[in-house]
């Protein structure tokens, strides 16, 4: 028997069986939705999750401090009770004085309380915890060095709580809205092995939803939580999220119906779907990602052994940094790998700050004549006609890192490569693995690089442009006045009010380029037409999911 | 035999021991930190450093291999880093994944490379065999991840007559025992066939060769001399001696029985120890690394161990005292 005779033989198998009766899932699957992830959860305790998948399934188990809205239009969060029910500054805007709901319960029928709440905080800012979301209570009280919760937090009663801040800033609200904990499931837990704790695995929450089963690596299902009152039950019986790495199996699984919800559909693949598969929708979600190059501002070898911060020899000059974004030709990138799903990048403030945006900027056009006329400025010019750029005795020439197997920015360092040839500078391009090339660009162990960056919901560029020892401020950028500026932009209580603030950041930025500013990503989601009231935006692709339901695919869609 | 099985798992111990210790200290050594990915997006600046002190890392190096090592004896393997779950846990769950795909996976190779060997070669010159040649240099000339994909999208979307990907469908709690195990079974057909039948290939040609050589001894001229029939003279004489080769073959792919196979278990999110040790490999996860080397470093030897006892069955000159 020949291979593909045996093969033929086991499919016929297969069909015949596969043509029974299997009427139990297939009532359960029209109660269901499927969401297709990338990769498993890695926590389901919000104190110390870390994925994006963990923040989905968190945000339909755990109960939300606040209904949170992303407005488009406005380019804002906007607030809306949630678990607390109404708030009010005081003090001068330091304290926030919360109310919670009294009828919101955990899964185990204990009531939350204000006690649960200081105590997920307490979690929160305790470093032997190692919460990713530590820096939400950076501006609380803390005594000798250490968060101190008592000071931060006073309980008046069940459903009555103060919390203490240093400052009044814009973000209070944003850093109040972290997921609570029940303290009776965790009160014992000890801290530093918190990400292991048993109790992880169940999830008790107070949402609409609550966690059926979790299979490692393969797929954790949610199911409706018929005693929610925050908001209400989950309209859905059940949402499975199953892990399928691959991208082009995930692709094939939306395709066939067998997954509602996927993420992300690539832009080279748009075009198929439009055309074949009707019954899948195509949802664009607004920038909130972009990459970069980034030139190291500082000499690193003097930063590293003598811990000395002056002028990186090749890119510590602005007009040389400008040239560089001058002499790459970022259109025909963008272009070829993203065609409508992106756009030119200006400064790293996203596009969706509307209010906050500097629309005075312009992104800066390819032009190599005004590139090689910056670099003669600065003092760059081809002494002895070997075809590279030189100064001083030192040729103009580096390494290019980006991460292996990332084929956007593996065309980005070719284009690169090719763009600044002509310039007279020679840049050779070393693919690295993901884990090596974050390392060394935390490190600042680079003199250039390709990455990208990922922006929060809310302003706040202290990390990315302040500190120069911050891991964030990858290229050792620094500026006095933008120093100033964040201080001004981060006191105030009303956001808005930081908007100009935020609008001359970006023109120093502009000027200044500590960074190639490439292009925002606007990442694709498909969505099977069967799945109904889905609210993919800003927040994410499972925003509201309590309210999805499952219906005709040729019925309307409410988005 | 039982004395020499003994001796040969004893002396395996201090070798296992070593080769942990070396991939310890080996993997701490290459460059990238586990808490790297962690410094991402929209978290605390200095999470990378707090999880460093959390997880032990800043401790050094050899502090970190007195706590491994006490651990170790204690029969404890450890917490994944990215997991966050035990490392005794996570094998538990992922070793009968892999030994469901690759065991299957074996039976379809040697069980199709066997007798598409045989044919081969008591066709030899034939038309039969030219074909058969032809089939298996183009199977085992196909990349496992290109055939598995044009399956997936031939077999899986075109045709709807297998799933995808997976070990089962999301809500098989709800079928009934028979259909749970066919689901499972409709699940494993594509992964498996792909793993088996490029690997069936190789096999064939090898048990080709092996077959040619021996059938051309001159103990095999005399039993067809004695009038034998000809099913005797190649079932009972030849094929023996022949399986002596494919034993070895044998004998090295049981590892692979809880290895796993990273390409395979990657398209076909199948989550088995292959795609566990890389995805482990490339988020510096330590304690996952050297639990993976210990399950292959024990599957190399007792492969090893296997293989030199089945010689001993179907070679009668070698004996193990």
């Amino acid at each position: 028997m020949t291979p593909r005779l045996l093969f033929v033989s086991v499919l016929c198998c297969a069909m015949l069986i596969g043509c029974g009766k299997r009427s139990a899932d297939k009532d359960a699957m029209a109660e269901t939705a499927v969401v297709a992830i990338s990769g498993d959860a890695d926590n389901l305790n919000p104190v110390v999750a870390n994925t994006t998948v963990a923040s989905d399934i968190g945000s339909g188990v755990y109960p939300m401090m606040f209904d949170v809205v992303f407005d488009l239009r406005e380019g804002k969060l906007k607030f809306g009770p949630g678990l607390v029910t109404s708030w009010e500054f005081a003090n001068e805007g330091k304290d926030v004085i919360l109310r919670i709901r009294k009828d919101v319960r955990w899964e185990d029928g204990m009531p939350v309380t204000t006690e649960d709440i200081k105590f997920s905080y307490e979690l929160y800012g305790d470093p032997d915890v190692a919460s990713p979301r530590r820096n939400y209570v950076e501006s609380m009280m803390f005594t000798d060095g250490k968060f101190d919760i008592d000071k931060s937090v006073t309980i008046v009663d069940d459903t009555t709580m103060v919390f203490h801040f240093v400052k009044t800033y814009p973000l209070q609200l944003f850093h109040l809205n972290l997921s609570p904990i029940p303290k009776h499931v965790y009160h014992n837990a000890d801290r530093r092995t918190l990400r292991t704790n048993p109790a992880n695995e169940r999830a008790v929450g107070a949402g609409p939803f609550r966690l059926e089963e979790w299979v490692r690596q393969q797929q954790i299902t949610l199911i409706r939580n018929g005693k929610a009152a925050l908001p209400y039950p989950a309209k859905l019986e059940r949402v499975v999220f199953r892990v399928i790495s691959e991208p082009t199996t995930r692709l094939t699984e939306l395709k066939k119906g067998t997954v509602d919800l996927m993420r992300p559909v690539y832009p080279e693949d748009v075009k198929e779907i439009q055309e074949k598969n009707p019954d899948i929708k195509l949802i664009t979600l607004p920038p909130r990602n972009y990459d970069y190059i980034g030139w190291m501002n500082i000499d690193i070898e003097a930063y590293h052994s003598k811990k000395v911060i002056k002028p990186h020899p090749l890119f510590g000059d602005r007009r040389v940094r400008q040239a560089l974004t001058y002499g790459i030709d970022r259109r025909s990138i963008l272009r070829e790998k993203l065609q409508s799903y992106g756009e030119l990048a200006v400064t790293d403030f996203s596009p969706i700050f509307r209010w906050a945006i500097n629309k005075t900027l312009v992104p800066y056009p390819y032009d190599p004549e005004k590139a090689r006329q910056l670099l003669r400025l600065a003092g760059w010019s081809d002494s002895n006609g070997d075809g590279i750029l030189d100064k001083g005795g030192r040729n103009f020439e580096f390494t290019l890192y980006y991460n292996a197997g990332n084929k956007r920015r593996e065309y980005v360092a070719t284009v690169v490569q090719d763009n600044l040839k002509q310039l007279g500078i020679r840049c050779k391009i070393q693919a690295v693995e993901n884990i090596v090339l974050y390392q060394n660009i935390d490190e600042k162990k680079y003199d250039a690089f390709i990455d990208g960056f990922s922006v929060g919901l809310a302003i706040d560029p202290s990390d990315r442009w302040g500190d120069v020892m911050n891991p964030f401020n990858t290229v050792g950028f620094q500026n006095g006045r933008i120093a100033e500026l964040l201080k001004l932009g981060l006191h105030v209580q009303n956001e808005r009010d930081a908007g100009p603030f935020w609008m001359e950041i970006q023109s120093i930025l502009h000027q200044e380029q500590p960074v190639t500013f490439m292009y925002w990503v606007k990442e694709i989601v498909g969505v099977n037409r069967r799945l109904k009231n889905t609210n993919i935006n800003t927040l994410g692709i499972t925003d509201r999911m309590w309210d999805w339901t499952i219906g005709d695919p040729n019925s309307a869609m409410t988005q | 035999m039982f004395r020499y099985i003994v001796r040969r798992v004893m002396s395996a111990v201090p070798l296992l021991f070593g080769l942990l210790t070396f991939t310890f200290f080996i993997i701490r050594l290459a460059p990238g930190d586990p808490t790297a990915m962690y410094i991402r997006g929209d978290v605390d600046p200095h999470y990378a450093e707090q999880l460093r002190a959390t997880l032990g890392l800043n401790d050094p190096l050899p502090v970190q291999y007195v706590k491994w090592l006490r651990g170790v004896m204690s029969g404890e393997l450890g917490t994944s880093f990215s997991l966050n779950d035990e490392v005794v846990d996570i094998l538990a769950r992922t070793i009968p994944n892999t030994m469901m795909l690759t065991f299957f996976a074996l039976v379809l190779n040697f069980g199709i490379g066997i007798v598409l060997g045989v044919v081969s070669a008591l066709r030899r010159g034939r038309t039969v065999d030219h074909l058969l040649n032809v089939v298996a240099l183009f199977l085992y000339s196909i990349p496992e991840f290109w055939l598995g994909l044009m399956l997936i999208l031939g077999v899986s979307l075109n045709l709807d007559l297998l799933p995808a990907s997976g070990i089962h469908s999301p809500l098989a709690q709800f079928l009934s025992t028979w259909e749970y195990l066919w689901d499972l079974i409709q699940h494993m057909v594509l992964p498996v066939f792909v793993l088996g039948v490029a690997s069936a290939a190789a096999t064939g040609r090898y048990m080709r060769g092996s077959l040619l050589e021996v059938i051309q001894q001159d103990y095999i001229r005399t039993a067809r001399a004695k009038g034998l029939s000809e099913f005797v003279v190649i079932g009972k004489h030849a094929l023996r001696n022949a399986m002596i080769p494919i034993i070895t073959l044998f004998g090295l792919s049981l590892p692979f029985l809880l290895g796993g196979a990273v390409i395979v278990e990657t398209v076909f999110s199948w989550p088995g120890m292959g795609k566990l040790t890389v995805d482990a490999i490339f988020a510096r996860d330590y304690p996952v690394i050297i639990a993976c080397t210990l399950v292959s470093g024990v599957m190399v030897i007792m492969g090893n161990l296997v293989a030199d006892i089945l010689y001993a069955f179907v070679d009668p000159r070698i004996r193990y005292g």
